[in-house]
């Protein structure tokens, strides 16, 4: 007991010690996290983001860097629900780093604060059923965006008391300007309620249901593992009983499926910038969402 | 079966076998002659560099990309031919060794820019269903050429050979993936080694055709991944060509023409 108040007050006086601007360092797993980082916590973090916008989330390569990224942090930032399975725990693992061990404060995963897509283990072809966490692609849902926001804004209050009020106040910022802008989408997107579309990977559910958009059908239900003649089949079939608007796809996934899906339906292929810094224009989460939804309504046209 | 067979799913994807298996035969049996089995493999690689440099010269998609692929490819396949030239025993030694080379200086340039890798990807694991009726005349041409230029006169030129092998692969790569173009190129070879002339090719078109279609089938039939599943039923049908031959038997086999 008494090693673990020393512990404390000697950390405490530390943090009491250190100047005012020693910034958390925060890894993020994906460019969307980090963006919300600088959002939230501004100048008082150094944010870096483990994938790139145009990486897959699900796959990455380990580098020197991303390892000496992992041992200096302070706090992890990732998606969770099983997203980062293939490559996290190892990077955690390696680097060796008491603080971004799972269960611990700063392993921060935003799937846990907001309700998951696909969860129930239905044995349906089209949902796949890789993630048996449930759908990770959480980030395409603007009311998921907010709900994590508030528990990033709570958890680096927690790492960081000093600045606490600081956190708060940015978060606050935040909500208010997000909130301005999902009301802009939602009026915006009106045209796009109820359009059928196919999805090449299960990922942009969560969009269409915030958009009220209907997902007919999947084309690559596990990334990664191409289709059988009988999933296309049955993707056919489905597209002639219920006619499909478009099929959207993420800037990372290759074009090819859902320009064959194109060619059997005639519904164009959209490209659509899967996270923040995937197109020049979205440079934040706002204007990527400004983008994403623009990309829809042109493809309506 | 209702989901089972589509055939504007399973007929292009077919046709799309056979416009690979086309050139694919003859310049296998040539592969399998002269022992250098991963030679396709290398030049997938040297086209997935292309890819990459494509991209760094900030190049976009469509034909410049693919002008680079296969400039590339052939780049790789002048300096094996090189190498065969010069070291002819070692040449497998060198397409292995050329292969991790051109593949680890593909991994070296995309790691602080992850924005090639997934061309890179697209262009090595193409997906032989994701065929599209759009796809067929260029892949027909190009095999073509290929075809016309082998059996022109090409054929008898080392150079000529390898020239003709970056072409071919570098466009069948992108429809069905190096898993199939290797089976393509070596299991129909395999099969009619023991074979000449006309009736070689005969006997690896025969099995190639049944092989992709098979696979195809199999693919409705029982949800299987296509690609995989070609490739499986393709090795199971050379095998039990060579086995019906007697080949397991240990008989010396004969010297290829």
């Amino acid at each position: 007991m008494r090693i673990v108040s020393t512990l404390a007050s000697l950390g405490l006086a530390l943090g009491l010690a250190a100047p005012v601007h020693a910034a958390l360092e925060v890894l993020a797993c994906e460019p969307e996290w980090a963006a919300l980082v600088r959002e939230i916590a501004g100048d008082r973090a150094r944010v870096a983001s483990a994938t790139t916008p145009s990486q897959d989330p699900h796959r990455i390569e380990a580098r020197p860097s991303l390892i000496a990224r992992a041992r200096n942090a302070d706090l992890l930032v990732c998606t969770g629900a099983e997203l980062e399975a293939g490559w996290l725990p190892l990077l955690q693992r390696e680097s060796g780093n008491a603080r971004i061990q799972p269960g611990s404060a700063g392993h921060f995963e935003a799937a846990d604060f907001v309700e998951l897509m696909d969860k129930s283990q239905r044995v349906d072809r089209d949902m796949g059923d890789v993630h048996a966490a449930g759908n990770p692609h959480i980030h395409l849902d603007p009311d998921n965006v907010a709900r994590v926001a508030d528990a990033l804004a709570t958890r680096l209050a927690r790492l960081d008391a000093a600045n606490a009020a600081h956190y708060a106040a940015r978060n606050r910022d935040f909500q208010n300007r997000w909130r301005e802008a999902m009301q802009g989408w939602r009026v915006a997107a009106a045209p796009l309620k109820g359009v059928p579309l196919a999805t090449h990977h299960k990922d942009w559910v969560y969009l269409a249901r915030w958009l009220g958009m209907r997902v007919e059908t999947t084309l690559e239900p596990k990334p990664g593992i191409e289709p059988s003649a009988a999933h296309l089949a049955e993707v056919l079939r489905r597209t002639r009983e219920r006619p499909i608007r478009m099929i959207v796809y993420t800037n990372y996934q290759s074009p090819r499926p859902s320009r064959w899906l194109e060619e059997k339906t005639g519904a164009p292929a959209v490209r659509l910038p899967y996270t923040v810094g995937a197109t020049p224009r979205a440079t934040d989460l706002i204007t990527w969402m400004d983008e994403v939804v623009d990309t829809l309504l042109a493809a309506l046209k | 079966m209702n989901t089972g067979l589509e055939w504007n799913i399973l007929l292009p994807a077919w046709l799309a076998g056979m416009l690979v298996l086309a050139s694919h035969v003859p310049l296998g049996r040539r592969v399998l002659e002269r022992g250098i089995i991963f030679i396709d493999i290398a030049i997938a690689q040297f086209a997935g560099l292309g890819v990459i440099l494509a991209h760094f010269l900030g190049w976009q998609g469509g034909w410049r990309v693919q002008a680079a692929a296969l400039l590339l490819a052939a780049v790789g396949a002048l300096l094996l031919h090189g190498t065969e030239r010069r070291w002819p025993r070692l040449q497998e030694a060198i397409i292995g060794v050329s292969f991790v080379l051109v593949a680890s200086v593909a991994i070296l340039l995309l790691a602080h820019d992850a924005h090639g890798g997934e061309h890179l990807r697209e262009m090595l694991v193409g997906q032989i269903l994701w065929t599209t009726w759009d796809d067929l005349p260029l892949l027909a041409l190009l095999n073509g050429l290929v075809l016309a230029a082998w059996f022109g006169g090409l054929r008898k030129s080392a150079l000529g050979f390898y020239l003709l092998f970056a072409l071919a692969i570098t466009a069948s790569v992108q429809v069905v993936g190096v898993y199939l173009v290797f089976a393509s190129l070596i299991v129909p070879a395999l099969v009619a080694h023991a074979l000449r002339g006309g009736r070689a090719l005969l006997a690896g078109y025969l099995t190639g055709a049944v092989g992709y279609a098979l696979g195809l089938l199999a693919s409705a039939r029982w949800d299987l991944p296509a690609g995989a599943v070609i490739v499986c039923v393709l090795a199971v049908a050379g095998f039990s060509v060579a086995a019906w031959r007697g080949l397991v038997c240990r008989r010396p086999p004969p010297v290829l023409d």
